[in-house]
C-alpha cells in the first residue's frame, strides 16, 4: 500500500531532513511514528499526504508512483487519505456537523445524501449531542474527536495522525488512540505520529522510529 | 407579495442546499469592496450615459443639417437678384430628392445678420448676398451634383451642402465617444485591479481555510467557486447600488435642467445637448452595467484565486 524507495527530502538549499527512507507498509496495519522533536515526523506525514514531493527517491501509494501524478490524479489519491492534526484545524464558523461533512460537501454531494452517515459517525465518536456546536465552544477532546470524524467520513484507506493527542490530557489520549484502533480493526491503515511514551507502551502496535533523518522499525 | 427573480431563486436554493458558506462573509473585505464597486459602477453608468447623450445629439444634429442645403447668390452688377432667386428656386425644385425650396426675404436675411451687425442697422443701401433654403425629402437620393451643375446658369450662385460642418461635427462627436469609451475601459480596468487586490487579501486571510480544503481533497475549481460566490454577491450589491445611484443622478439632472432653465432656454439647451432624460434604452444600458460589473467581479476573483492556488501548488 505504501512504499518508500530511497526517499530524501530537503527544504530549499538546506540539509536533508529525511535520508534514504526505504520501507513498505502493508494495508490494514497500524504503526506509531515516533522520534524526537524535529526528527521529520511531520515532513514524512506530508510526503504521505502528497502535500510535499520528495527531492529524491520514489513514493508509491496504492501501487502507483506519485512522482508523475497530474493535479486530478493527485486529488483523487488524496481523497483516499485522511489526516488528523494536533491543532485540530477545524473551521470555526462551521458547526461540528458541517466540519465533519466537509470532505463529502467538497465532492458536491447533497446534504440529504450524507446527513444520516455523518450523524451516525458523530454519535460513534461521542459527539451526537454536539452536532450544532461550533469549534470554539468544544473542549480539546471534542475538537479532536470531530477532527477524527472528519478524517474518516470519506472512508479513507489510509489515516494519518500528526500528534493527535498533543493537546489533550493523558486519559483522553488513551481513549483517542483506542478510537484509532477501532478504525484500524475496520480495515483502515493507520500511521499515528507521537512522542508520548505512555501511549506507545499502552498499545502493541509496531513503531517507525525516525532519528537523524533515517527510519528504523521496531515491534 | 414577494417577487422572486429566477437568478435570485437559483442562488437562494443553491445556498440553502450547500449550508453555511465555507468562506465566511466577514472574512471578505465586503463593505469597502461593495462601496468601491458601487462608485465604479456609478462612474461607468454616468460615462456610458454621457457617451450615449453625445452620440444621440450628434446624430440628430447631423441628420437635421443633412436635410437642408443652402444656395447663396452673391450680388453681381448687371444681374437681377429677384430673377436669379426665382431661377435658383425653380432649379432646386426640379432636382430629384428635393421637397421644397424657398428664398429668404430681405427681412429674414437681415435678421440672420443681426447677431454680427446688431439690430437697427439699415441694410437697404448695401447689396447683401441672398439665400435659398432647400429642404430635402431624402438626403440619400438628392442629386446635389446635378443641382450644383444646374446652378452654373445663375451668376454668383454657389451651393452649400454643409458637408464640412457635418464632417467636423461627426469628428468631434466621434472624439468624445472614443474618449468616453476609453474612460469606461479605464474604469473597468481599475475595478478589476481593485478586485484582484481584494481577492488576494481575502485569500491571504483565509489561508487556513484553503489549507483545510486542500487536505480534505477539494479541487482548485471547488475552492475558486466558493470564493467566486462570495465576490459575485459583493459585485451584485455594489453594482446595484451604483446603478441605482446613476439612475437617480440622471433623473435629478433631468429635473434640475428643466426647472433651472424653463421655457425657451431649456428647449434650446435640449436642442444643443439633447434631453437629460435616460429614455428606455438608457435604463436598459444602466441595468446592463450591473450584471456586467457583478460578472467582472466574480470572474476576476475566480482567476485570481486559481492563480493563487496554482502558485501554492507549485
Amino acid at each position: 500500500m505504501i512504499e518508500f524507495s530511497n526517499v530524501g527530502l530537503r527544504y530549499g538549499q538546506g540539509p536533508e531532513i529525511l535520508r534514504d527512507l526505504t520501507f513498505r507498509i502493508e494495508p490494514g496495519s497500524f504503526h506509531f511514528l515516533t522520534g524526537p522533536s524535529g526528527s521529520g515526523k511531520t515532513s514524512l506525514l506530508k510526503l504521505l499526504l502528497l502535500s510535499l514531493k520528495p527531492t529524491r527517491g520514489e513514493v508509491t501509494l496504492f501501487g502507483k508512483s506519485t512522482s508523475a501524478l497530474n493535479q486530478d490524479e493527485l486529488l483523487e489519491m488524496r481523497r483516499h487519505i485522511g489526516i488528523v492534526f494536533q491543532e485540530f484545524r477545524l473551521l470555526d464558523h462551521l458547526t461540528t456537523f458541517e466540519n465533519v461533512a466537509l470532505p463529502l460537501r467538497v465532492l458536491g454531494q447533497p446534504e440529504s445524501s450524507y446527513r444520516a452517515n455523518v450523524i451516525e459517525l458523530l454519535e460513534w465518536v461521542g459527539l451526537g449531542h454536539r452536532l450544532n456546536a461550533h469549534p470554539p465552544v468544544l473542549s480539546g477532546g471534542e475538537k479532536q474527536r470531530a477532527a477524527i470524524a472528519r478524517a474518516v467520513i470519506g472512508r479513507p484507506d489510509i489515516l494519518l495522525a500528526d500528534e493527535p493527542t498533543g493537546n489533550v490530557d493523558p486519559e483522553l489520549s488513551l481513549r483517542l488512540v483506542r478510537l484509532f484502533a477501532e478504525l484500524n480493526k475496520m480495515g483502515t491503515t493507520i500511521i499515528l505520529a507521537t512522542h508520548e511514551l505512555p501511549l506507545l507502551e499502552s498499545f502493541p502496535f509496531p513503531r517507525m522510529m525516525l532519528d537523524n533523518g533515517e527510519v528504523r522499525f521496531a515491534d | 407579495m414577494q417577487i422572486e427573480l429566477p437568478l435570485l431563486r437559483y442562488f437562494q436554493l443553491n445556498r440553502r442546499d450547500r449550508g453555511t458558506p465555507i468562506v465566511p462573509a466577514r472574512s471578505v473585505t465586503g463593505r469597502t469592496l461593495v462601496l468601491l464597486i458601487a462608485i465604479m459602477t456609478f462612474l461607468s453608468c454616468v460615462t456610458l450615459g454621457a457617451v450615449v447623450l453625445v452620440q444621440k445629439s450628434a446624430l440628430a444634429w447631423s441628420q437635421d443639417v443633412g436635410r437642408e442645403l443652402t444656395i447663396q447668390i452673391r450680388p453681381i452688377e448687371g444681374e437681377v437678384m429677384e430673377s436669379n432667386l426665382r431661377t435658383a428656386v425653380a432649379l432646386a425644385e426640379a432636382t430629384p430628392g428635393v421637397a421644397a425650396a424657398r428664398a429668404l426675404s430681405i427681412e429674414e436675411t437681415q435678421k440672420l445678420l443681426e447677431p454680427w451687425l446688431g439690430a437697427g442697422v439699415d441694410l437697404g443701401a448695401i447689396d447683401i448676398p441672398r439665400l435659398v433654403v432647400v429642404e430635402l425629402s431624402d438626403p440619400a437620393e438628392a442629386d446635389t451634383d446635378k443641382l450644383a451643375k444646374d446652378l452654373a446658369v445663375v451668376k454668383g450662385a454657389s451651393l452649400d451642402t454643409h458637408a464640412a460642418w457635418r464632417q467636423q461635427l461627426n469628428a468631434m462627436a466621434g472624439t468624445i465617444v472614443a474618449s468616453g469609451l476609453l474612460v469606461l475601459s479605464l474604469i473597468v480596468a481599475a475595478t478589476a485591479l481593485a478586485i484582484v487586490f481584494a481577492t488576494r487579501g481575502t485569500m491571504a486571510s483565509n489561508r487556513e481555510i484553503v489549507g483545510v480544503l486542500h487536505f480534505i481533497g477539494a479541487s482548485n475549481t471547488f475552492i475558486a467557486g466558493e470564493f467566486q460566490d462570495r465576490f459575485l454577491t459583493i459585485g451584485f450589491r455594489g453594482g446595484l447600488l451604483g446603478g441605482v445611484g446613476a439612475f437617480l443622478f440622471f433623473s435629478l439632472i433631468g429635473v434640475a435642467a428643466g426647472s433651472v432653465m424653463p421655457g425657451a432656454a431649456g428647449q434650446q439647451l435640449g436642442v444643443l445637448f439633447g434631453r437629460f432624460a435616460l429614455g428606455v434604452d438608457g435604463i436598459i444600458g444602466i441595468l446592463a452595467v450591473v450584471p456586467v460589473i457583478a460578472a467582472l467581479t466574480a470572474i476576476t476573483s475566480r482567476i485570481t484565486v486559481r492563480r493563487f492556488l496554482q502558485r501554492i501548488a507549485s
